[in-house]
């Protein structure tokens, strides 16, 4: 009795730095220089929600990517935090895909390992942040999948019991293994990598996987296979006056009023009438 | 020689210590500071991260790394809480006595419950009477009916209030009429053995420092540290090599944060429509601060280097531990220089690595300590 | 052969979701702009959801495609996704928009996987360009940065965008014209996951989305005191109080549903107070179309001044407290 979980992870910039990622005016290409690349951070929550699934039923959590060469850093971080094995899938001809062509390869990734029971992702990027790659991985691989996931109840090994979140409220599911479940920030609190995690990570097997080891076609991979294609990147210009106010806070209060009435907020600043009561 | 270069182990090591730090540790920095709270709490997180008995071989339950990665820890902890961090770095400095001398009896009753971060471990040396004259110690130990009566106070014992205590006492004279001293592991709760005051620290505070008292205290021999006798090797060694060094790493951290706070504050504060960053007096506040900083680094991490080669690094870390501690001092004090009026503003760290870095001075031996440690090698070595 | 702009026609329990009107005015002004005849159209699957068809037709909607039946009461992606992929096969709709609602963010790119189609995720703003393409600015780094994103090749050209982005217009009265979905499509076997059920709390007050006036809560606020505080605020002045990711994390607010921001609610309310904010990228893109944006920091560097019309740069404590003592 043991769960084969699969768990995808995309390396991206920090989102702490994301107020110094600009666009070169040269070359009209974003510039994320000096911003480290990390796990996105819900992806940890996919990673630890596997941890878990793990040690109750038991089992083997791998860890899959499509990546440039260097993200063999964050998967070993995975690993350190407890996965069993690394699979980078990188490759030239996967440049430039979209959700769509990212999906197919991650599908065609997770196809060449032993059946799975789960997938597990996160809910989205921090920097892309379409939000797609998981029910379009959930369709590629021909399994149920669910978005959002912020609870989750395993009664028996093969079949959950999850609630996703809408707004102002939940969903709640029964689902059958295999399947994929795209998990929420709120599902879990991460666990920290520890020292004895790194030092068992250095022995667990990372592999890199490119396109002439997986069964793909060529039409659906990177920018060929992206249905969607970029036009012109910009920042949008937000800038207002920024007026100071100046004064007491009694000065400063009268004139917020004052403002909040020249935007469109009836007020009744004489108090004749009392707040709350009837006029 | 190679260029100066972390593995990426470490490297996975610093970032996940940092995380945690930055998460558990930062936030609650400055409050633990100001209420002097040792946060006991956050022990066995620190043990699960392998922080707590990082350096001890994973067979008495600690991460199996060295001390490279030890002074990593003990940096990261540092840069937001180096009140916190002197309490893990005597932690460790109890179970590196433990490690080093102890019966593998002993190793495998204390070592794991310390590692995981379930008990606090500590070193009791010092006594009133100073620390430096480490022969001249007044606590006593007599062996009667096959049990060990101890009495004395130590005083500036950091972690007095520890679980497991690695204490040192005078079990006689030799043919010489030396002193004699021996090392015992006393666990709390004993008979007899007790804290006493608990100083009000001017830095490094969240830390635990006050006396640890002992009346009659009554050990079987099997908590003997080592051989009788052996005290004096055991706890120099401790010191020397555990103690200062961590010191050293400590001040490591709290110069990094003199750096990042320097510079953060430089760009952020804005004078005659710009930052200050741009004024070339500030610059130069900057470089010098990031010099101290480096050099710190490199002389600790190359003391440390030496230690995880097993080869004697005494010399060494008297160097790290002087330079870098007097290093965190003027350094904090730049910083503080260049943030004019906010650098005394208790909402800004700065006056609080002052603090920090003042009270480091004395722990594992004063600078004078330092500089006559290192002049007797220099004497020595350099002699033509 | 008429052009069709579609609009999935997103409804649970209580009626359909706002962002369907939105995005019918915006569909509106897209057919203009493609011109010839385009013809706006809308999805609604759903049961006993066929009352819902008026509404549609009377914000815009000429022809509304209806799949109503039991097994559709509660959303489930294995049942509406092949009914919708297979309408959309046969109907060949030039634009496909879903709100980036909690359902249509995993609906959306179910049906563009199954049509293999791209979709610009959570536009902020589209157009037709001279090519007679969709253009949909996506916003990217939490809002830094926006991209255009076109569907060259491959249709429908699908988009998602969060609710509160786009303005719901006057009302553009249609004739009702109901064309029913294929139902022998839908699964009636047993599937691999059901929904069992939904839950919605009410909302109290004034909900974000249409509040005039916001008093919206950062990090600086420092307290769950003060988070009471500016619900007090909002109270009094009929308004709705939100907040930031880090008062979500902190406690301190009411939950992440009051959260403004890429991964929160996009609001544009006539005026827009914040409290203790700094001005994150991933705050400002969710609060950017306010009519007056006035903040309360007192760190005079808080980069959210550069995109507020009014600065405050005093402890928040004394406005907070200044203001609620004027109306005690």
């Amino acid at each position: 009795m043991a769960l084969n979980i699969v768990v995808c992870i995309k390396p991206v910039p920090d989102p702490a730095y994301y107020d110094k990622v600009s666009i070169d005016p040269v070359t009209k290409r974003i510039t994320r220089e000096g911003i480290p690349t990390i796990i996105n951070p819900v992806d940890k929550n996919a990673i630890e929600a596997a941890l878990q699934l793990k040690t109750t039923y038991g089992g083997k959590v791998t860890v899959v990517t499509m990546a440039p060469p260097n993200a063999t850093e964050n998967l070993r971080e995975a690993l350190a935090m407890g996965a069993d094995e690394g699979i980078l899938l990188s490759d030239r001809a996967f440049g430039g895909a979209d959700t769509l062509a990212t999906s197919y390869t991650l599908a065609k990734g997770i196809e060449k390992l032993d059946a799975f029971d789960i997938v597990f992702c996160g809910a989205e990027s921090a920097d892309g942040a379409t939000a797609q790659v998981s029910s379009q991985l959930g369709e590629w691989l021909g399994v149920p999948h669910l978005w959002n996931v912020f609870a989750m109840e395993a009664p028996e090994e093969k079949r959950l019991r999850v609630k996703t979140k809408i707004e102002n409220g939940a969903m709640e599911w029964e689902i059958k293994t295999p399947c994929l479940l795209a998990v929420a920030r709120e599902i879990n609190k991460p666990r920290f990598i520890s020292a004895m995690g790194i030092i068992k990570a250095k022995n667990k097997p990372i592999s890199t996987w490119g396109k002439n080891d997986l069964l793909v076609e060529d039409s659906h991979l990177g920018l060929d296979g992206s249905p969607t294609k970029a036009g012109g990147v910009f920042t949008p210009d937000l800038k207002r006056k920024g007026e100071v106010l100046k004064g007491d806070p009694e000065q400063i209060v009268e004139e917020l009023l004052q403002r909040l009435r020249a935007g469109g907020i009836s007020i009744d600043l004489d108090g004749s009438c009392e707040w709350g009561g009837g006029k | 020689m190679q260029f100066f270069q972390f593995t990426e182990e470490q490297e996975m090591l610093r970032k996940a210590v940092r995380e945690f730090v930055e998460t558990e540790i930062a936030p609650h920095a400055a409050k633990w500071d100001e209420e002097d709270h040792f946060p006991a709490e956050l022990l066995p997180a620190l043990g699960e991260l392998g922080v707590c008995g990082i350096f001890v071989p994973e067979e008495y339950g600690g991460a199996g790394m060295g001390y490279i990665e030890r002074a990593i820890c003990l940096e990261e902890i540092a840069r937001h809480s180096a009140g916190l961090a002197i309490a893990i770095m005597t932690h460790h400095l109890g179970m590196s006595a433990i490690l080093d001398a102890g019966s593998e009896e002993q190793k495998q009753k204390y070592l794991p419950d310390c590692c995981a971060g379930k008990k606090l471990a500590g070193l009791a040396t010092t006594e009133p009477g100073g620390g430096s004259d480490y022969t001249g110690q007044k606590a006593t130990a007599k062996l009667e009916d096959g049990f060990w009566i101890i009495n004395g106070r130590k005083c500036f014992i950091t972690n007095h209030q520890a679980d497991v205590n690695v204490v040192t006492a005078v079990n006689g004279q030799d043919e010489k009429g030396r002193n004699m001293i021996t090392t015992f592991i006393i666990e709390k709760g004993t008979p007899g053995f007790n804290t006493g005051r608990h100083e009000n620290k001017l830095g490094l505070r969240g830390s635990i420092t006050g006396d640890t008292i002992m009346d009659d205290v009554k050990v079987p021999e099997a908590n003997v540290l080592g051989k009788v006798g052996a005290g004096v090797k055991i706890g120099m060694a401790a010191i020397g090599e555990v103690g200062r060094a961590g010191m050293s790493a400590i001040c490591v951290g709290i110069l990094r944060g003199c750096v990042e706070e320097a510079v953060k504050f430089a760009n952020e504060r804005i004078l005659y429509g710009k930052p200050i960053a741009k004024l070339q007096a500030i610059q130069f506040e900057v470089a010098n601060i990031r010099t101290d900083y480096e050099a710190a680094k490199y002389l600790t991490y190359a003391a440390f280097a030496k230690k995880d080669a097993k080869i004697p690094a005494t010399t060494d870390f008297a160097l790290a531990k002087y330079f870098s501690s007097e290093a965190a001092v003027r350094s904090s004090k730049r910083c503080m220089d260049l943030m004019g009026g906010y650098g005394v503003i208790n909402e800004y760290p700065v006056g609080r690595f002052l603090r920090d870095a003042l009270a480091s001075i004395p722990s594992g031996g004063t600078s004078h300590i330092q500089q006559l440690i290192i002049a007797g090698s220099t004497l020595a070595d350099f002699k033509a | 052969m008429k052009k069709k702009i579609w609009v999935f026609a997103e409804q649970v329990k209580c009626g359909l979701d706002p962002v369907v009107f939105e995005l019918l005015t915006k569909a509106g002004e897209l057919a203009a702009e493609l011109g010839g005849e385009t013809e706006v159209g809308a999805v609604l699957l759903g049961d006993g959801v066929e009352p819902f068809c008026g509404q549609l037709a009377e914000q815009g909607a000429e022809v509304v495609y209806l799949a109503d039946d039991p097994a559709l009461g509660l959303y489930n992606p294995m049942l509406y996704a092949p009914l919708i992929v297979e309408l959309a096969k046969k109907e060949q709709p030039e634009i496909f928009l879903f709100g980036a609602t909690a359902i249509g963010s995993q609906l959306g790119p179910t049906v563009a996987a199954g049509l293999a189609t791209g979709v610009a995720a959570h536009c902020v703003d589209m157009r037709i360009n001279s090519d007679k393409l969709l253009v949909a600015d996506v916003p990217s780094f939490g809002g830094k940065i926006l991209g255009e994103i076109l569907c060259p090749d491959n249709r429908p050209q699908m988009a998602s965008v969060k609710p509160g982005i786009f303005v719901q217009g006057p009302a553009r009265p249609q004739p009702l014209n109901v064309v029913k979905m294929d139902l022998s499509l839908l699964p009636r076997n047993e599937l691999p996951l059901k929904a069992l059920s939904l839950e919605k709390k009410e909302v109290e007050g004034v909900p974000l989305e249409k509040a005039d006036i916001v008093f919206c809560g950062g990090y600086g606020l420092g307290s769950k005191e003060n988070w009471d505080k500016l619900v007090k605020l909002a109270a009094i002045f009929g308004g709705a109080a939100a907040c930031t990711r880090p008062a979500v994390d902190e406690g301190w607010s009411g939950g992440e549903h009051l959260m403004v921001g890429t991964s929160g609610k996009s609001i544009r309310p006539k005026v827009y107070v914040g409290f203790g904010i700094s001005g994150a990228t991933h705050h400002i893109c969710g609060m950017k179309d306010s009519g007056l944006i006035i903040s309360v920091n007192k760190d005079e560097n808080a980069p959210v001044f550069e995109v507020s019309d009014v600065a405050v740069t005093m402890d928040l404590n004394k406005v907070l407290d200044g203001m609620l003592a004027r109306f005690n």
